[in-house]
């Protein structure tokens, strides 16, 4: 069996001190357990599946037998293993796949049936023996070379230097159709069952969609006869902090609490994208550092919704204050601005940037000539979105108390008159819409 | 007869990238006197780009030292580099523009070195800036352009204006990394022509990497050819016949004329 004379005598330790071959053994290990893991979410569904039917769909009498024996556990283990090892070695799996690499014959065209099936018999016969065929030779196991076939990177790896170049790739091997290779309707399983598992899971019900249509019925007539009494004159009952509001009082409020949260954090957002850029800042460690805790941020207070920013500060400043509100909008607002605009500036074509660099220009002399002109136009767009999302946002917040038109919609909504309701959602509906088409034609105007 | 003392010193430059491993550039040496017109020669790939990006350190050089007029660049702090990038003009293959800004704002970039930031941040220039700005663009004929965006302009304006724009630094040498190799053949000979013009004029020593040779033999008073990152010639362009054209260029190459 002809095997390259520079990897065929090499040990596991002298394999390892080639970065390539601890590449090649890391994807090898990774992959593995991918695949495995795949199979280890089959046999989840299908026991959720044997679960969930037994009790719907089998008979009163066969009721209370379903339990797992207790040999179940290590025969799923065993089964799902096997399957996975079965399908490393029938094609390209999603693990090797996913991880870059595939199965190369030694000698000839193409793996024929009789080695894939002699690898999978040598793979228990080798790999259990404490990897002694790892330990000989790392990139040429024993179960691989006595199959005749090598696992080794992909053209696309190999490109990239990570790969071992002792043997032919899979280049010139016209690319299969996608459904028909083994990762490709793996997927399509994986993604069909995913679907099956999550519509059970989710208890998703299409019969009360139609079964109790009538209530919402009730409640979808009063609002389209909305009732607009307290648009122009204050509501006596509803106060809110000592005072009493109209429809449209709260309206113009909101519309002023959006826009300084909106001008506030595009302001601190701003400055902060360009720290949260990769290619500004990750030229050396300091700026790693700052990039990292910027992202850190921008991720963090992201994460955390306006709902909750609302309710700290509604406690905060006091329940119904639109400051409360501002302060809420504004952190979402820039850690939301941050990351779009961070992105943006990382898309930015490097060109001009190097042209700066090379006229001697400094840090922010580079910044202000080189990369906010690139970026201007898009930062537009997401700021004017960003009010339109503020617009709305700012009416759910209020159910925490974070004051704005909101408050009407909740009081309202908890006093059970829906037609008043139904006047206060057709303002919001007119401000957006209103906010939508004067955001496109400012954003036509500014962004050339 | 002492020789003239070189203008640009590079010794024994080396450039690895980390990533795969890959060297660019391996112990090049090689001396530019002031006011040659150098042309880097080579194949793709060969580290021309590399080269000349490591003279203004845009790229961090490996190992090896640059000294322009005795000064070590590679050991400058960032300030005082930036000092000395004032000095070195580069123009780009791609022009590297920004295109949504005037070709004004796009000439006064190169004078930002020479420019306090904060004064930049507002985006004041002085005035004699200005002028200096427009009699570059007269230079380059593009004076009724100025405040055009750059993105209107076709290719060959694009790259006069980036030569314009090396100029605003009044630069001692000029790195151009392959001005013409995103034009067509008569564009290219008269942007050439600008480099001969800067360079015979002005005095400004011209250090340009080129794709085809017939350029390089017609403009160049001196080749540098690098394979691998490599020199494998240096000397006159009359020097480079047929058998040397295959050492840098392969066996299979055929030369191709560029009028």
């Amino acid at each position: 069996m002809p095997i390259d004379a520079r990897t065929a005598g090499s040990t596991v330790l002298a394999g390892l001190a080639r970065p390539a071959v601890r590449g090649l053994l890391k994807r090898r290990v990774l992959s593995f357990f991918l695949d495995w893991a795949i199979w280890g979410y089959v046999a989840f569904a299908v026991m959720y599946f044997l679960n969930h039917y037994w009790y719907t769909w089998i008979p009163g009498h066969w009721y209370d037998t379903l339990t797992l024996p207790a040999w179940g556990w290590p025969v799923t283990v065993l089964a799902t293993l096997e399957l996975a090892i079965v399908c490393r070695n029938s094609g390209w799996s999603l693990g090797m796949r996913a991880f870059g690499l595939r199965l190369v014959p030694m000698h000839g065209d193409r793996i024929t049936l009789p080695r894939r099936v002699a690898r999978v018999v040598l793979w228990h016969a080798s790999v259990p023996l404490a990897f002694m065929g790892f330990w000989f030779s790392p990139e040429h196991p024993w179960h691989d070379r006595f199959a005749g076939v090598a696992l080794r990177p992909t053209r696309r790896l190999r490109g990239a230097g990570a790969g071992l170049d002792d043997l032919p790739d899979d280049e010139g091997r016209p690319e299969k159709r996608v459904l028909l290779t083994q990762w490709g309707w793996m997927s399509l399983f994986l993604l069909v069952l995913t679907f099956w598992l999550g519509w059970l899971i989710t208890e998703a019900n299409l019969s009360a969609l139609a079964s109790r249509a009538s209530k919402a019925g009730d409640l979808f007539r009063q609002i389209a006869r909305p009732d607009f009494r307290y648009f122009l004159h204050e509501d006596p009952i509803f106060v809110l902090r000592r005072g009493t509001y109209s429809i449209l009082d709260l309206m113009v409020l909101t519309l002023y609490m959006t826009l300084l949260s909106t001008v506030l954090g595009t302001a601190v957002a701003f400055p902060l994208s360009f720290l949260g850029a990769r290619n500004i800042m990750g030229f050396n460690a300091v700026g790693l550092l700052i990039y990292t805790l910027v992202r850190g941020f921008f991720n963090v207070f992201r994460a955390i919704e306006t709902l909750l920013w609302a309710t700290v500060f509604a406690v905060w400043v006091g329940w119904g204050s639109p400051f409360a509100g501002i302060l809420a909008l504004t952190i979402h607002t820039v850690a939301a601005l941050g990351k779009l605009f961070s992105e943006q500036v990382e898309g930015i074509d490097a060109g001009p940037v190097e042209a700066a660099r090379a006229s001697g220009a400094s840090f922010l002399q580079v910044i202000r000539y080189a990369v906010i002109p690139q970026v201007m136009p898009a930062f537009w767009a997401f700021t004017l979105y960003r009010w339109d999302i503020n617009v709305r946002m700012s009416t759910v917040i209020a159910l925490v108390g974070a004051g704005g038109v909101g408050t009407l919609l909740f009081y309202y909504k908890n006093e059970g008159q829906w037609s008043i309701v139904g006047a206060v959602v057709i303002a919001i509906i007119a401000v957006v819409w209103i906010m939508d088409y004067l955001s496109g034609w400012l954003r036509e105007r500014i962004i050339r | 007869m002492a020789t003239a003392p070189e203008h640009l010193e590079i010794e024994r430059l080396t450039k690895v990238y980390e990533r795969g491993q890959v060297v660019a550039l391996k112990d090049l040496s090689f001396g530019v006197k002031k006011g040659e017109f150098l042309v880097v020669i080579g194949l793709s790939g060969s580290g021309k780009s590399t080269l000349l990006r490591c003279i203004n350190r845009l790229i961090e050089p490996t190992s090896g030292s640059i000294r322009l007029d005795g000064v070590e660049v590679t050991r400058l702090p960032a300030a005082r580099m930036r000092r000395a990038r004032r000095g070195m003009g580069m123009v780009f293959q791609h022009f590297n523009l920004v295109k949504r800004s005037t070709v004004m704002t796009n000439v006064l970039t190169g004078r930002l070195g020479y420019t306090p930031t904060w004064r930049s941040m507002a985006g004041w220039f002085s005035k004699s800036d200005r002028e200096m700005a427009m009699r570059n663009l007269e230079r380059v004929g593009l004076v009724e352009k100025a405040y055009v965006r750059a993105d209107e302009l076709s290719g060959g304006q694009q790259q006069r204006v980036g030569i314009a724009r090396a100029l605003m630094q009044q630069p001692q040498l000029l790195l151009v990394d392959e001005p013409v190799s995103a034009l067509d053949p008569a564009t290219s000979n008269s942007i050439m022509q600008y480099f001969e013009q800067v360079n015979r004029e002005d005095g400004v020593t011209v250090l340009t990497s080129l794709h085809f040779l017939s350029l390089a033999r017609r403009f160049g008073t001196r080749i540098l050819a690098l394979k691998d990152g490599e020199a494998v010639f240096d000397g006159l362009p009359t020097q480079i016949d047929n058998v040397r054209f295959k050492e840098i260029y392969g066996e299979d190459a055929e030369e191709v004329e560029v009028r």
